[in-house]
């Protein structure tokens, strides 16, 4: 359970930065988790029930695999119940996840998809979280300019660029990407890293190299998918702002005679900025599809390129462990987005 | 002395009609340039999708297994004679392949022979709507020396071909998963707004539960679960069912909040009063206050979906072979590692039609948004 350690790191590192005696963040978040525990059962009877209506019985593809013991397989068919009916194998599939986080065994791999799941999720997340912050890292200041400096030929054309980038799929993008870097490297040989997520010799590096190594193999890939969606977030932000610039309380501040840095960057840009802060969790679940298809290009250790490997052999409790937990994943970036929000936002309570 | 008026400047008046939202919407749209490329731009488009077959100098899979020509590299097409400099008819020059020894490589090289270009010539059998055909726009009447205007791909087949029949499939799959998307999301959010109850509860947790799984990793799921081999054409459909699938929460949910408030409306209340049955009111009164929602939703939803099918059919989950779709064949750009790419570039020319086809639904579209929003008028 190494996520839940950094977890409880980082709910308590924000805790003591939102509480300004407006609520607890722990009960908080407690309360947000039991929330989302309807939805999180459904989804994964919905995920069940999918797997259950694949053709065949989930040990016979098991069946034909030399690796497999037959002990292993019988054991499955014990700890699935699957002579029993559907909703009763349903209940045994949760109870084994709860309770042993026993999502099933991975016939690929014969290995517990457990074991075989938690570092491509955890190498997503590397990834993921590079493209949020070069996601709003390049789309607010892109809109907040755009606000200011309205119509002017920076604007214009950086809108232009932008939306001719919306009609690019990621994975063609990240294609012409390799093409010109493949020219450049031949050109000038240049090292830049493409493809995969470390170097050769990444065992014999020490930490701070690994790191540095790891985060040059990420960047191109994040940089691809965050520049790809950029537009459409840095036209609303931009659409936002100005509708801030022109009310009342920015002209008050204005005839007051604040300077015009803060009357953008501290009347504007923080009430312009919330609504978008709200949504980071709203914008996750495209993120990772996005950064999944670069996934594939890049060759990068991550859940997409598994999952396809999984869908080829019908590894199924692989498909479904993967959903399961990337949506547990996704409730839990909603409500650190929704604390992040509290942290900001001075009106809103955490009651 | 009588005055004879020019005919041309007369003002004829036109009755005084009262306009149509829809006819107002033409015609704000009719002054927006942008759009008017983008309208252009998709019926050429379908144009070329509908005549793919005459246009194409080949079959779908048509290739020699006796003349292997993958990744053939593109012929140039010379319109000027090589010794005198005149102009002649366009011609390409026939290509040899060599094993190169140091690399193991099978190289192309160009030779001096000439293949002529010829128009309307004779080829592969196709059916055009319905009316068979064999005459295609051009060839070269000779199968060892083909027009390759984009390159071969890794079973030697013309890109150019493939790429033509494969718009059939890309421009088609989009529009058609918008379509069941929309009805889908129509029929469901309205009967959650109608029924209410637990019909309601149920379709809005569903659209919830299926909104809080990542939808690439839920279409895996779903593929997963139907048979691996299925019939092509099938395939196709289960491609559109699966897109609709999970795109379908959003309408059915903007329909459900519209039809809630509008029901309410004094129009709804009066048709009521009159007598008027639920499903009068529902088809008469109640969902053509969403046909501006409908229209501009549709049409800026499809740009989406074409980039999402492409990328579906790039990473397998699409189109099968024998069909092609843009996505799909850029999938070959993958194929023998990084480096390949630069050795054939031209295996990503299929996204470029991607990108002009998504900028040209990208233009109608927020072209569309604007006319039907009256702050935009002018």
């Amino acid at each position: 359970m190494i996520e839940g350690g950094s977890l409880v790191r980082a709910t308590l590192s924000i805790w003591w930065v939102a509480t300004g005696g407006r609520g607890f963040v722990i009960p908080f978040i407690i309360r947000r988790l039991v929330q989302f525990i309807p939805t999180i059962l459904l989804s994964s009877f919905l995920i069940f029930i999918v797997i259950s209506l694949a053709p065949g019985d989930f040990l016979s593809t098991a069946k034909l695999n030399p690796n497999i013991s037959p002990e292993i397989i019988a054991q499955q068919r014990e700890n699935l119940g699957l002579d029993k009916p559907v909703l009763i194998q349903y209940f045994l599939w949760m109870k084994n996840i709860i309770l042993h986080a026993d999502f099933g065994i991975s016939f690929a791999y014969t290995q517990p998809v457990w074991n075989v799941m938690i570092p491509r999720i955890i190498n997503s997340l590397w990834l993921v979280l590079f493209i949020t912050i070069l996601y709003y890292g390049m789309a607010v200041p892109l809109g907040v300019f755009g606000a200011v400096r309205q119509n002017s030929f920076a604007d214009k054309a950086i809108n232009v660029v932008m939306y001719f980038l919306l009609g690019f799929p990621s994975f063609f993008l990240a294609l012409l990407a390799i093409f010109f870097i493949l020219q450049l490297r031949f050109k000038y040989h240049w090292q830049i890293p493409l493809g995969g997520m470390t170097s050769d010799n990444f065992v014999n590096m020490s930490f701070w190299q690994r790191v540095g190594d790891v985060a040059k193999h990420l960047i191109i890939p994040a940089f691809i998918v965050a520049i790809h969606s950029v537009a459409t977030l840095s036209r609303v932000i931009r659409g936002q702002m100005l509708e801030v610039l022109h009310s009342d309380y920015i002209r008050t501040a204005r005839a007051k005679g604040v300077t015009e840095h803060t009357a953008i960057w501290k009347h504007t840009f923080k009430n312009g900025i919330l609504p978008f802060v709200a949504n980071i969790g709203g914008e996750l679940p495209a993120l990772i599809g996005g950064a999944g298809f670069v996934e594939v290009v890049f060759a990068y250790p991550g859940i997409t390129p598994m999952l396809l490997d999984a869908l080829n052999s019908k590894d199924l409790y692989l498909i479904a462990g993967f959903n399961l937990m990337t949506t547990i994943l996704l409730i839990i970036g909603n409500i650190l987005a929704d604390i992040l929000l509290v942290a900001v936002d001075p009106r809103v309570r955490l009651e | 002395m009588t005055t004879v008026s020019d005919p041309k400047k007369v003002k004829v008046l036109k009755p005084d009609r009262s306009q149509t939202q829809i006819g107002i919407a033409l015609q704000q749209l009719r002054k927006n340039p942008l759009a008017r490329f983008g309208g252009f731009g998709l019926i050429l488009l379908y144009i070329m999708a509908i005549f793919a077959p005459f246009i194409a100098p080949d079959g779908l899979s048509n290739y020699s297994s006796s003349n292997i020509t993958k990744f053939h590299p593109i012929t140039p097409i010379h319109i000027h004679d090589p010794a005198t400099g005149s102009l002649v008819r366009p011609f390409v020059y026939k290509y040899s392949q060599q094993l190169n020894m140091t690399t193991f490589v099978n190289e192309f090289q160009m030779t001096k022979e000439v293949c002529p270009i010829y128009y309307f010539v004779r080829g592969d059998k196709y059916r055009i709507l319905g009316i068979p055909g064999n005459i295609h726009l051009f060839g070269t009447n000779n199968p060892e020396c083909k027009v390759y205007l984009f390159g071969a791909e890794t079973l030697g087949r013309d890109l150019f071909t493939r790429i033509m029949y494969a718009s059939q499939i890309s421009l088609t799959i989009g529009l058609g998963a918008v379509l069941v998307t929309t009805f889908l999301g129509l029929l469901l959010g309205g009967m959650a707004a109608y029924f209410g109850g637990w019909i309601d509860i149920f379709i809005m947790r569903l659209v919830e539960v299926i909104g809080s799984i990542p939808g690439l990793f839920l279409i895996v799921l779903l593929r997963a679960a139907l048979p691996e081999n299925i019939n092509p054409i099938l395939g196709l459909y289960v491609v559109i069912f699966l897109l609709a699938l999970i795109d379908w929460g959003g309408t059915a949910r903007a329909t459900r909040a519209q039809l809630m408030s509008v029901r309410e409306l004094d129009f709804a209340s009066a048709a009521k009063s009159l007598g008027a049955s639920d499903s009068r009111i529902l088809w008469r009164h109640l969902l053509p206050t969403m046909s501006s929602y409908i229209i501009v939703g549709l049409s800026l939803s499809i740009p989406g979906m074409i980039l999402f099918e492409s990328s579906l059919s790039f990473i397998g989950i699409g189109a099968v072979e024998p069909y092609v779709s843009w996505g799909s064949l850029l999938a070959q750009a993958q194929e023998g590692g990084f480096a390949s790419i630069t050795q054939r570039p031209w295996v990503l020319i299929p996204g470029l039609f991607i990108v002009f086809t998504v900028m040209c639904f990208q233009l109608l579209g927020d072209g569309l948004r604007d006319a039907f929003d009256p702050r935009k008028r002018h």
